[in-house]
C-alpha cells in the first residue's frame, strides 16, 4: 500500500463505519457523522421550502440499477410534458446515459457522483441555487441505482418513489426495509414479466405494506405502459 | 465560446481590470455557452463528482474527493488538488491548485500555480505562482 493510500482508506473507513474507528478518535468520528447527517436534513428542509414556495412538485425516485426508474420517468415525462415544465436531475456514478434518454421530454441535469452511491442534499442544493425556479413546475430526481445508500440522505422532495421490479425476485422488498419505510409510493415494475418468471408479486405488495402501512403500492410496466397513467394520478400530476 | 474566453483572458490581464465587464462575460459564458461544451470524458484521476455543465480540457489531473460543478470550465494541462470544490468557476490553461480549495464564482488566470492548501474564495480573480496564501493575488469583482 502506498503512503497516500493508507491514510485515505483509513479516513474512508472511519467515516463509513464508526465501528472501525480507533478508540482514540471514535468520539470525533461519531460527532462528525452526526453533524453530517444533521446538515443534510437542514439543507433538505431548506430545499423543500424553496420548491414549495415556487409551487414546484418534487419527487425523489429510488431503485436498483435496471429496475426501470429511467424507463418510467421517460414515460411519465412524455405524458405530462404538455402540461408541466419539468426538470429531471439524474444521478449516476458515471455517464450521461439516463439524462440523454429523458432529454426528449424534459430538461435534464446529470450528476456523476464518481464513487458515491447516493445523491445528497448538497448535490441538489448546488443545482437548485443555480437555477431560476420560476422556470419549473415539476422536479424529478432520479437517484443513483441501489436500494441501500439513498436511505441515508433525504433530498428535500415532497415525496419519494421507490421502484423495484419482478426480475429482482420477490424477496427484494423484505431485504430493504429502510428504504421502503422512507418512501411514499412503491412501484413494482416489469409486471408484464411476472407470470413468465413466477415472481410472487402478492408477497412483494404484502411486504411493502407490512414495512410501511402508509405506502401506496402499484404494479406497472414501463415497457407496455400498463398503469403509467395510474402512477401519474398517484403522483397527483 | 473561444471568443468569450479570449475576451475574459484579455480583460483579466489588463493593468486596470473592468470588474463589471468581467462578471458579465463570466456569467453569460457559464449560463449560456457552457452547457453545449459539457465534457467530462477524459481526465486523469479517480472518479470525482461532476454536476453539469462541466468542461474539462486536455490533460487535466483531478485529485481525490473533488466536487466540480455546476458551471465549471477547466482548460488544458490543469491540476486540481484533493478535496476541492468548484462552482461557477473558469480555470485557464496550465493552472495548479492545492488541496481543499473551495471556489465559487472565480476566475483563475492562466499559468497560476497556487500550491498551498485550504483556500475559500468567492467572486474573485486569482493569479500568481506561490506556495503561500499570503502572496496570492486576489481581485474581487
Amino acid at each position: 500500500m502506498s503512503d497516500k493510500e493508507e491514510p485515505e482508506i483509513s479516513r474512508i473507513q472511519e467515516l463509513e463505519s464508526t465501528n472501525l474507528a480507533r478508540d482514540e478518535i471514535r468520539d470525533e468520528v461519531i460527532a462528525t457523522k452526526k453533524e453530517v447527517e444533521k446538515q443534510n436534513e437542514l439543507l433538505a428542509k431548506k430545499i423543500n421550502e424553496q420548491l414549495v414556495q415556487n409551487n414546484i412538485k418534487s419527487f425523489d425516485v429510488v431503485g436498483a440499477i435496471g429496475a426501470g426508474k429511467t424507463a418510467l420517468l421517460e414515460k411519465i415525462c412524455e405524458k405530462i410534458s404538455p402540461k408541466y415544465r419539468i426538470l429531471v436531475i439524474c444521478g449516476d456514478i458515471t455517464t450521461r446515459i439516463d439524462a440523454d434518454r429523458i432529454e426528449k421530454h424534459a430538461e435534464t441535469v446529470q450528476i456523476n457522483t464518481g464513487r458515491e452511491c447516493a445523491l445528497n442534499a448538497y448535490h441538489i442544493n448546488q443545482i437548485v441555487k443555480n437555477k431560476d425556479l420560476n422556470d419549473y413546475d415539476v422536479i424529478f430526481i432520479e437517484n443513483v441505482g441501489n436500494l441501500i445508500c439513498p436511505s441515508d440522505f433525504i433530498l428535500g422532495t415532497d415525496k419519494r418513489l421507490i421502484v423495484v421490479s419482478t426480475t429482482e425476485g420477490e424477496w427484494v422488498v423484505e431485504k430493504h426495509p429502510l428504504l421502503f419505510r422512507t418512501s411514499d409510493i412503491a412501484v413494482i415494475n416489469k409486471i408484464d414479466l411476472a407470470e413468465r418468471l413466477g415472481t410472487n408479486v402478492e408477497k412483494m405488495i404484502g411486504d411493502a405494506k407490512q414495512i410501511n402501512p402508509e405506502i401506496a403500492v402499484l404494479t406497472t410496466s414501463a415497457k407496455t405502459g400498463e398503469n403509467v397513467d395510474k402512477l401519474i394520478e398517484l403522483l397527483e400530476l | 465560446m473561444e471568443e468569450s474566453l479570449e475576451k475574459l483572458e484579455n480583460l483579466i490581464n489588463e493593468a486596470k481590470i473592468d470588474s463589471q465587464k468581467v462578471r458579465e462575460i463570466q456569467i453569460n459564458f457559464i449560463k449560456k455557452e457552457l452547457k453545449a461544451l459539457h465534457c467530462v470524458d477524459d481526465f486523469i484521476g479517480e472518479f470525482p463528482t461532476f454536476i453539469e455543465p462541466v468542461h474539462l480540457g486536455n490533460n487535466v489531473k483531478i485529485g481525490d474527493d473533488v466536487l466540480i460543478g455546476p458551471g465549471v470550465y477547466i482548460s488544458d494541462n490543469c491540476e486540481i488538488g484533493d478535496y476541492g470544490e468548484y462552482t461557477n468557476t473558469i480555470i485557464f490553461d496550465n493552472v495548479v491548485l492545492g488541496e481543499n480549495f473551495k471556489l465559487e464564482n472565480c476566475i483563475i488566470a492562466k499559468g497560476s500555480k497556487l500550491t498551498f492548501n485550504n483556500l475559500k474564495a468567492y467572486n474573485c480573480i486569482l493569479m500568481g505562482q506561490t506556495d503561500s496564501i499570503e502572496n496570492l493575488k486576489k481581485i474581487s469583482f
